[in-house]
């Protein structure tokens, strides 16, 4: 005999509480800023933001909202997998348009250099001070990209190897081209870099997609890469009156690392069928089991509120597919369980 | 070998008596726990199987069991609470003292590790290993593989080898899950499939390095554990009296090994509760499975199975949707 589960059946003796709902966003920027908005809202009807749980499938979903948090200025603490911007990989890109936004960047030239393979740290620091000595042109936002000496180095004094890598920044410095096409075409450059560099790159590729799906918002790479970098401006929430309890902090977690934990509001994100479940799990049945149980274990997480929130419009490069349906685990469960919400813009 | 005779020996009795009906407990379980936790709590001999639905009190109700078997009059020291962090395991004792008294900080307590630390300090030589082995961590272990990588010259310019990170993880991974590297390497990092046996004799080297500088890693220590009670019968026996009453937590994310161990550990008196929930069970891709908890009634003669499914967490139109969510589940 093979069992597959046991059969349970919770309740609380405790009467009351609010359904819980699922929210249909137009795309995944307004299921980012819906849950800053919800997190706002419920923060000044009096549930502290560490009583606030965002829960997600995979480290990567929720860079997103990471961005539209910093720009609400509301602190947040991620557990499971790292910050977004603090990855390797895309720190490295961040570094290749940081150059173009900002030639004088050395920072950002020291590691893109050293990306290059037989480029040493000695060799990068001869190279950023040729760089700087010739000329500080005018940087911004690429304004002159084209036309910058930094990209066009002289033949003498430039080593074979970095001759790909300057030709790859030339092509996307010009303002015309957009964020999201520099990096589509930086990406071309970097993908030898990145296959050699990460041996996990098969499971980073996904960040990159998100990164450069991010980018497709933006039409200035310099607010693109302020709004990557910012910071939290303060610890305290602006436009929320501050209670003595400093550290109050939104908590942000992959499933595995909420597991034994509560919060008064838990948003599950991305409950979108090829994202959560992913597209893998469904080769298998016993990985798509365990993703159910992993959607039960965020939605038990939940005391008073929960919101399992989907994009649609999304597109999978791996399969070339458009995402649009609500994760299998919620989709077709009856109204009278769920309430379902749709995303409007004012 | 095979035709020597066996003498069985009975089975020494351990288990203490049924409570007296009429006993007076310090603590009053009936009114400070819920049905279903009280039958967990005041289940004492046996195999048991406590299914502890999310938000239910499963820390709750080990701490009142542990309490109520040291006022039955178990040996606190009989006691091995076996949990997935050692604060866990500190919590629950410490709260246990807290309602009883200060015996119950005597209950033995950790992690698997910790416990497979403890014992094979003891028994180190018959498994190979000098009492005084050291343990390397995920990042000395690291280290070792790097050294030895280098050593053996496998990363040239010409082909590209896996980082220390990757094979160290492709070792562990195979050790956990019980998993042949092959498998391994085709399903999660097949652009080294290649590799194998450039990655495999890596592997033997790295076990040799550890066998010979008298290491350990934190897989070992489960892995020799079970082969100490696995093919050490008098060493088996004497830790099934020294722990007669054997408590394990969170055992949906136990890999095989574990099992074995709490296998090994209570066939001679039977007396093991097992605590967890199927429907929480996470932990594959770290070589967690699932199975140990679905075939524990069939594993264990006799089993019992409790179900806590009363919740203190979330209110009821939370609970619909998520017992509807598991409806839905392969059955």
């Amino acid at each position: 005999m093979t069992r597959h589960k046991y059969t349970k059946e919770l309740f609380t003796r405790i009467p009351g509480g609010e359904m819980p709902s699922i929210v249909v966003a137009q795309n995944e920027n307004l299921q980012s800023r819906f849950v800053v908005q919800k997190v706002l809202e419920l923060r000044e009807q009096g549930v502290p933001l560490d009583e606030m749980a965002v829960l997600f499938r995979s480290s990567y979903l929720s860079f997103d909202l990471e961005i539209e948090l910093n720009k609400a200025n509301i602190p947040f603490v991620k557990f499971g997998g790292f910050k977004f911007i603090e990855t390797a990989h895309i720190k490295d890109l961040i570094s290749y348009l940081r150059v173009i936004d900002n030639p004088r960047d050395a920072v950002a030239w020291n590691r893109i250099l050293l990306l290059v393979d037989g480029i040493g740290p000695r060799t990068a620091e001869k190279v950023i001070e040729d760089l700087l000595r010739r000329g500080t042109p005018q940087g911004g936002d690429g304004s002159s990209g084209s036309t910058l000496p930094v990209f066009r180095p002289d033949a003498a004094s430039t080593p074979d190897k970095l001759r790909t890598l300057f030709e790859a920044l030339r092509n996307v410095a010009p303002p015309h081209v957009t964020p999201a096409d520099k990096i589509q075409q930086l990406l071309q450059y970097y993908e030898p870099v990145f296959t050699k560099r990460y041996d996990d790159h098969n499971k980073r590729r996904k960040d990159l997609e998100m990164f450069q799906q991010i980018a497709e918002r933006y039409r200035s790479l310099n607010s693109f890469l302020v709004d990557l970098t910012l910071e939290p401006a303060a610890e305290s929430v602006t436009d929320i009156t501050a209670t003595d309890a400093e550290d109050e902090k939104l908590v942000l977690s992959t499933i595995h690392s909420a597991k034994g934990l509560e919060w008064n509001t838990v948003f599950v994100i991305y409950a979108l069928d090829g994202r959560f479940p992913t597209t893998r799990a469904a080769m298998n049945d016993d990985a798509m089991e365990e993703e159910r149980r992993l959607m039960y274990v965020a939605c038990t997480r939940a005391k008073e509120h929960l919101f399992i929130a989907y994009p649609i419009n999304v597109y999978d490069r791996e399969s070339g597919l458009i995402l649009s349906k609500p994760s299998r685990f919620i989709a077709g469960i009856p109204d009278s369980l769920l309430d379902t919400w749709v995303i409007d813009e004012e | 070998m095979t035709d020597m005779k066996k003498y069985i020996l009975k089975k020494a009795s351990t288990e203490v008596a049924a409570p007296d009906p009429a006993r007076q407990f310090r603590i009053n379980y009936r009114n400070e726990l819920n049905p279903a936790q009280y039958a967990a709590v005041t289940s004492v001999n046996g195999p048991h199987l406590i299914i502890a639905g999310a938000g239910t009190g499963k820390t709750r109700t080990i701490t009142y069991r542990v309490a109520y078997l040291v006022e039955l009059g178990v040996k606190p020291e009989s006691i091995l609470l076996l949990t997935f962090t050692r604060r866990a395991a500190q919590e629950m004792l410490r709260r246990a003292s807290m309602l009883l008294d200060a015996r119950c900080e005597k209950v033995a307590g950790g992690t698997f590790h910790s416990f497979a630390n403890l014992i094979l300090r003891q028994y180190a030589p018959l498994v190979g290993f000098d009492s005084s082995f050291s343990i390397l961590d995920q990042s000395d272990a690291e280290d070792v593989v790097n050294l030895l990588r280098t050593k053996l010259k496998l990363d040239t310019r010409e082909r590209r080898f896996p980082r220390k990170q990757t094979l160290y993880d492709i070792f562990s991974r195979a050790v956990n899950t019980s998993t042949p590297l092959k498998d391994i390497l085709h399903d999660e990092y097949p652009h080294f499939e290649g590799l194998l046996e450039e990655i495999a004799a890596l592997q033997r080297a790295f076990e040799e390095y550890k066998a010979r500088h008298n290491l350990m890693d934190y897989d070992d220590l489960l892995l020799y554990l079970r082969s100490l009670l696995r093919d050490h019968d008098r060493v088996r026996r004497s830790l099934a009296d020294r722990y007669t009453y054997l408590m394990v937590d969170e055992f949906q994310d136990t890999n095989r090994i574990q099992a074995d161990i709490v296998r090994l550990l209570s066939q001679q008196y039977g007396n093991v509760m097992v605590v967890g929930d199927d429907s929480q069970a996470i932990y594959s891709f770290r070589g967690a499975t699932v199975r140990n908890i679905l075939s524990f009634p069939e594993d264990y003669n006799g089993c019992t199975v409790i179900k806590l499914e009363e919740n203190y967490r979330s209110t009821q139109p939370i609970l619909n949707l998520t017992n509807e969510i598991l409806r839905r589940a392969r059955a």
